[in-house]
């Protein structure tokens, strides 16, 4: 097979990919910039799909190209085409058609995609989701006709954006949550309260503290799951929602070094010369606690993505990391944001919590309380941008603490 | 190409009179008079906050338009962009009120709609060549100026001071 030369060569065509793109033309007008992606769809906000099943929005609504920062000038994407193996020594990409794409700089932005886990029987059936893909969404909308019931596995925010977009079309939703409350990755139970009553309100239905052993099926797809306390839903729609993996398959005898996923360094790159990482499949730092970190996040892939795209085109900028929690998002007329440290069971912190009707708030403080560390804010979540900037830069907060206890923090506070 | 121009803040001359919010909200409304203003429902938004910080100092805060802004790269649908004059605009059909613009802007100063569920923020007024808070602003704490014209007026005053000074 042929071999093609690109400048710069990005791997994987959605938040850190495109981003980094576009940062690299912004700062290279002329260096030719290839992106390979494997789905179908030309790159699009992988977050709005769920309106795809709501029916709220049409795919075409969802493109990046043309849209907020993404304006693609010069950047060439070749969808449904597959990276199947890097060979670095060679400096290029060898493609699942055999097609071997030579680079200058190249960047790995592959993502992840949803874990199933393996004792879930049964998990194979028409009808059972994890909704990542436009293509999942699209699969799961052409189903809602012929489903009365849908049970989600796992109490996640993707779960919950899933539950809500077939709730509005009609379906009946049973959310199956092994943890004690919904959302415990992005809070500890006591402060989701304000949630699962609104999710409740909602018309929601949820079962904590249980989970599925087996998926059910006949020729029509799914038609139950079972739990593990014995009971049997009926159903005609499973979505599993137990987070994801990253995808690193394909750098396997690589030399890339993957742990959890591809280890970047402050500046973006990976141990290979050349090579840079950033989005859901790198593993970096939280600033907060130093600690090594993945994440899945739509706004930290594309600020992960730029800072790589500034450091392919010649411009060497560090990385700051991110926390590994920072989430808004209103589920059920329910505002809410955690970010930083929010789990504070086994730790020794220094906490404030404040709840008031509609509204509730938790304020983690080093256990010196010096330093915001991290907070979860449920209904009124004015200024959350000044907490973040507080958490992330580690500001001494002695002169501002009654002002972030009493949530009246301002950016007057910082100006002087 | 005219130098774009900015928002500049003179907090030394806010007295608070939140004339700027009035105005903003007036801008922002269905007729553009303050007593439709009042009577629409739900009431317009002002988009300029005046902050209040202990013991007597107000601040009015406005989007700073950031350059690498941090709202319109966080934005997960879209609907954040920077146009040609260097604004950066919410485009409310896009926007899905997710609100993950307010956990990222610096400045607090977008605002959220809650009837409609969109997030709104300073548009430096389209139809006007000078944004309204500024034309409403009785003391000047509200400056319209580019960059350049900003740091000349600053540098001007600051020798009137010296000069000043230095005939005691
Ligand atoms: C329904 C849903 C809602 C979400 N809501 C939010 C939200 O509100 N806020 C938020 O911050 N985040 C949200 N996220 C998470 C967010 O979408 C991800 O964190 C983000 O998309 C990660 O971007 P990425 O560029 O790192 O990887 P991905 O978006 O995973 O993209 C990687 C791309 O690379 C492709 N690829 C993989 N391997 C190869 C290969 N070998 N060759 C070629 N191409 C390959 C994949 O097919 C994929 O297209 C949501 C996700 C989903 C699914
Ligand atoms: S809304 Fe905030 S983050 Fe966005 S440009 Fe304005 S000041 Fe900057
Ligand atoms: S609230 Fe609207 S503008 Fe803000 S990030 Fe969400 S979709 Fe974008």
């Amino acid at each position: 097979m042929g071999r093609e030369q690109s400048q710069y060569v990005i791997v994987g065509g959605s938040a850190a990919g495109m981003a980094a793109a576009q940062a690299i033309r912004e700062k290279d007008p002329t260096g030719t910039i290839t992106v390979i992606s494997e789905e179908p769809d030309a790159p699009y906000f992988r977050p709005l799909i769920p309106f795809l099943v709501s029916g709220k929005k049409q795919a075409h609504e969802m493109v990046l190209e043309g849209c907020g920062p993404y304006q693609a000038a010069g950047i060439t994407v070749n969808t449904g085409s597959r990276a199947a193996a890097l060979d670095a020594n060679n400096h290029c990409i060898v493609l699942e058609d055999g097609t071997r794409l030579g680079y200058k700089k190249i960047l790995l932005a592959t993502g992840s995609r949803p874990y199933v886990p393996p004792d879930i029987e049964g998990a194979d059936a028409t009808g059972v989701f994890a909704l990542r893909t436009l293509d999942d969404a699209r699969r799961m909308a052409a189903r809602i006709d012929q489903t009365e019931h849908a049970v989600m596995l796992g109490g996640g925010l993707l779960n919950l954006k899933a539950a809500f977009a077939l709730l509005e079309r009609g379906v009946k939703v049973t959310l199956v949550v092994y943890s004690p409350e919904v959302l415990s990755q992005l809070m500890d139970p006591e402060d989701a309260t304000l949630i699962r009553k609104a999710l409740d309100d909602a018309g929601l239905a949820i079962m904590t503290g249980v989970a599925a052993v087996g998926i059910q099926s006949d020729a029509t797809g799914v038609t139950g799951v079972v739990l593990n306390n014995g009971r049997e839903l009926a159903s005609q729609m499973v979505c599993i929602g137990k987070g994801v993996r990253p995808n690193v398959e394909f750098l396997a005898g690589s030399g890339i070094r993957v742990t959890e996923g591809i280890e970047a360094d402050r500046y973006t790159a990976t141990n290979l010369t050349g090579v840079y990482t950033a989005g859901d499949v790198a593993v970096t730092h939280d600033p907060v606690a130093g600690t090594p970190i993945m994440t899945a996040l739509w706004t930290n892939a594309v600020e992960m993505g730029r800072c790589a795209g500034q450091n392919m085109a010649g411009l060497k900028t560090a990385y700051c990391g991110t926390f590994g929690i920072l989430n808004a998002t209103q589920v059920a007329n329910e505002p809410f944001v955690a970010m930083g440290i929010v789990h504070t069971k086994d730790g020794d912190y220094e906490i404030h919590r404040k709840a008031a009707t509609g509204s509730y708030r938790k304020l983690v403080f080093d256990k010196n309380g010096d330093h915001l560390i991290g907070a979860v804010f449920v209904g009124d979540i004015t200024n959350a941008g000044l907490y973040r900037y507080v958490i992330r830069e580690k500001m001494a907060t002695a002169a501002i603490k009654r002002q972030i206890i009493e949530h009246t923090l301002h950016y007057g506070h910082f100006s002087f | 190409m005219s130098q774009p121009k900015e928002i500049f803040v003179r907090t030394d001359r806010c007295v608070g009179c939140r004339s700027c919010i009035n105005a903003c909200a007036v801008e922002h409304s269905e007729s553009k008079t303050l007593f439709g203003a009042v009577m629409q429902t739900p009431r317009p938004k002002s988009r300029v906050y005046v902050e209040w910080v202990a013991p007597d100092r107000k601040v009015p805060l406005v989007c700073r338009q950031c350059e690498e802004a941090p709202c319109m790269h966080a934005c997960i649908s879209g609907a954040i962009h920077r146009d040609d004059d260097g604004v950066v605009r919410t485009d409310s059909d896009k926007c899905i009120g997710c609100w993950t613009c307010v956990m990222v802007c610096p400045y607090g100063v977008i605002g959220r709609h809650l009837e409609e569920h969109k997030a709104y923020r300073c548009d430096r007024c389209p139809d006007r060549d000078v944004p309204a808070c500024v034309s409403a602003c009785p003391t000047g704490a509200l400056i319209y100026q580019s960059v350049p014209a900003y740091a000349k007026t600053v540098r001007q005053n600051a020798s009137h001071e010296l000069v000043k000074a230095e005939r005691g």
